[in-house]
């Protein structure tokens, strides 16, 4: 493995977060080559955090804009302040500046809200993490503008004039595949899928997340979500469920998984009440 | 391997059906260039990553990469253009379809309101309930009813823009200041703002075969009020090829509409062919849809075709459509499944999977429509 890969993924460990050769290789090419990731994957498998521990291992900042249908250049990109320009036009009412220069001072960056997309491109020290999540639940047309954006990390405000990023920003993107993405975004990005864990794996993140655990309780823990998993449940349990048992276990200080502590604890994992039944009667089987 | 081996991976993965672009080989080969190239993993890894864009493509990838890894270096054989095989048009076997009731519609159409006959009834299988096999004008009334209904709701459905309005409980601050400066920054007049109705676009695709005979009837009233009540349908149907209908269902009157058909309409009963006459309906009609576009296909899915091209039609609709769905008449019988060649390879590109053979079931259908 080249070095720095290998640098990334003792910093992605440092940050607590169990990686692989794929996804470190995945970031150094997204990082040298300066393409957007594009991480897949089912829920709850720690796609949003390999954004968050990007940015902490690389100590900048981390901007994040969450995606949600109707989201649109107004709440993506910039925003006039408007309660402040008004209050401005107030004030200066009797000051003898000229029309044009009562414009001029309203439209300016003092009066601009600055929404994810821009914050990343201006940001000035050093280049931040952007993290897209859940590209899937924009609609199309927030898609297509996002790729103008993507594409040349600029952007043109009528009333300043265009704005070029001081430093290209680390983007990650995220989507649970809930809709198809167009081609036009997948061809703009690297490609990373992350799967629910193996065992080792997912042992190995609970130890480092809940380090409390015993080694016994944790083996349990994943071995049964491990069994879930490979059940036709209508909400699979992800790493984030495992994770959120095993700190209630802790908590709970319970020494193993037996009947009555699971019966106390299922809805850790499982959040419905038809997959909880469907559970039960197959762990009741299998004893 | 080589540099030039990574152009050959991409052009090899692009002949195996993974998109890929001229762009992706010029990132593919700078990726190649900083990373271990003795190193298998890293390699796999880093050109997987560009090469592909989607967790599918994952398998083809792996086999064309192991192909390509550290082979000897020979002579890219250059393959020949496949030659576009031609497509046979079968005549299939003469039976009695919509061609047949529309070249008798006035003799089967029951002016006194009593039970209308259609032609086929007395073949089907299915009448435990009463299905569209057998109705009566008041029924078709309510289809009619029905299809105004479902239109409604599509116009209504607001999406989550904004548009500017004259009156509005919203404020469009932006507007407002703006006009403001007109006036010296006083605010005088306020600009509002409401949501956008969503522009649902209908796209529905009729089987008119001989199997689907005792339905045709019913469900071409349905398409017809749908498309005369609401602005954004398309209308096709097809038995063994595809014809576009739109035109002739819009602003005319029902007879009107079906003598027109009748004159067109000689050869659509017989076999039928869904996946030619989707790849058909693809070829020329794909690049209207969007995810704003409901497609219902009608049909029984009684397929003399190849799967493989109803298959290869259904994934190219579905990745397009925002939603796709398929009604069966068929599906009303308790005993039937959908074991038919056709219907279980176009299953799996299905958002919803429906019966339609009274009007209950397009009663339900409603729910599904909207977007």
């Amino acid at each position: 493995m080249r070095e720095e890969v290998q640098k990334i993924k003792r910093l992605l460990e440092e940050q607590l977060y169990v990686s692989d050769a794929a996804v470190a290789t995945a970031l150094y090419l997204s990082m040298t080559l300066g393409k957007p990731l594009l991480v897949e994957g089912p829920a709850g498998v720690g796609k949003t955090e390999i954004a968050k521990v990007l940015a902490k291992a690389l100590a900048t900042k981390l901007i994040r804009l969450q995606c949600y249908e109707g989201l649109d250049a107004t709440t993506a990109l910039y925003e006039w302040n408007y309660p402040r320009q008004l209050l401005h036009i107030k004030l200066e009412e009797s000051s003898p500046s000229s029309e044009a220069e009562k414009e001029a001072t309203i439209f300016s960056e003092a009066f601009l809200l600055k929404r994810p997309l821009l914050q990343a491109i201006t940001e000035r020290e050093r280049a931040p993490v952007l993290l897209i999540d859940e590209i899937d639940r924009s609609d199309e047309e927030f898609e297509a503008f996002l790729l103008e954006v993507l594409s040349d990390f600029q952007v043109t405000i009528p009333e300043i004039g265009t704005i070029t990023a001081t430093h290209r920003p680390h983007v990650v993107l995220t989507s649970n595949r809930s809709r198809d993405l167009s081609d036009a975004l997948r061809r703009r990005c690297l490609y990373h899928w992350i799967d629910y864990p193996s065992l080792e794996k997912e042992l190995a993140i609970v130890h480092a997340r809940v380090p409390a655990i015993s080694e016994i309780l944790s083996r349990q823990v994943t071995e049964i979500m491990q069994t879930a998993r490979t059940m036709s449940l209508s909400k699979v349990p992800g790493v984030a469920e495992t994770l959120d048992w095993a700190t209630a276990l802790v908590a709970l200080n319970a020494t193993q998984v037996d009947r009555d502590v699971l019966n106390e604890t299922i809805g850790c994992f499982l959040k419905d009440e038809a997959d909880i039944a469907a559970f039960k009667a197959q762990i009741n089987l299998e004893h | 391997m080589k540099r030039i081996d990574v152009v050959l991976l991409g052009r090899a993965l692009r002949e195996s059906g993974v998109a890929v672009t001229p762009s992706e080989v010029v990132t593919a080969t700078s990726a190649f260039e900083v990373i271990d190239q003795a190193d298998p993993e890293a390699v796999f890894l880093s050109l997987r990553s560009v090469f592909t864009s989607r967790v599918e493509d994952f398998p083809v990838f792996a086999e064309l990469f192991a192909r390509y890894w550290n082979r000897t270096p020979e002579k890219y054989v250059e393959r020949e253009g496949l030659s576009k095989t031609k497509l046979q048009v079968r005549p299939g076997a003469p039976r009695r379809g919509l061609g047949y009731f529309l070249e008798n519609w006035s003799t089967s159409r029951g002016e006194d309101g009593g039970e209308v006959k259609v032609p086929g009834a007395s073949e089907t299988e299915w009448s435990a309930e009463k299905d569209f096999s057998s109705f009566g004008k008041d029924d078709l009334d309510e289809v009619a009813r029905l299809a105004r209904r479902i239109v409604k709701r599509l116009a209504k459905n607001p999406s989550r823009r904004w548009r500017t309005v004259r009156h509005g409980s919203r404020i469009n601050l932006r507007r407002s200041m703006r006009q403001s400066l007109k006036t010296g920054g006083e605010v005088i007049a306020l600009s509002h703002q409401a949501r956008k109705p969503k522009r649902t676009k209908l796209v529905v695709i009729c089987d008119v075969s001989g199997s689907m005979d005792i339905y045709s009837r019913l469900l071409l009233q349905f398409i017809y009020e749908l498309q005369n009540s609401f602005a954004r349908v398309e209308s096709f149907v097809f038995a063994t090829s595809l014809s576009r209908i739109t035109g002739h269902l819009r602003n005319k009157t029902y007879d009107h509409v079906l003598e027109q058909l009748s004159a067109k309409v000689r050869g659509w009963s017989g076999g039928t062919r869904i996946g030619e006459s989707l790849a058909a309906f693809n070829a020329e009609w794909l690049r209207r849809i969007d995810k704003r576009t409901v497609v219902i296909i009608l049909s029984d899915g009684w397929d003399t075709g190849e799967p493989e091209q109803l298959a290869h039609a259904m994934r190219q609709l579905q990745r397009r459509a925002g939603r796709l769905i398929w009604l069966n008449p068929l599906l009303g019988s308790s005993s039937y499944e959908p074991l038919t060649r056709g219907m279980q390879t176009a299953l799996r590109h299905i958002d919803v999977f429906a019966a339609a053979h009274d009007i209950a079931s397009l009663r339900a259908l409603e729910a599904h429509l909207v977007l």
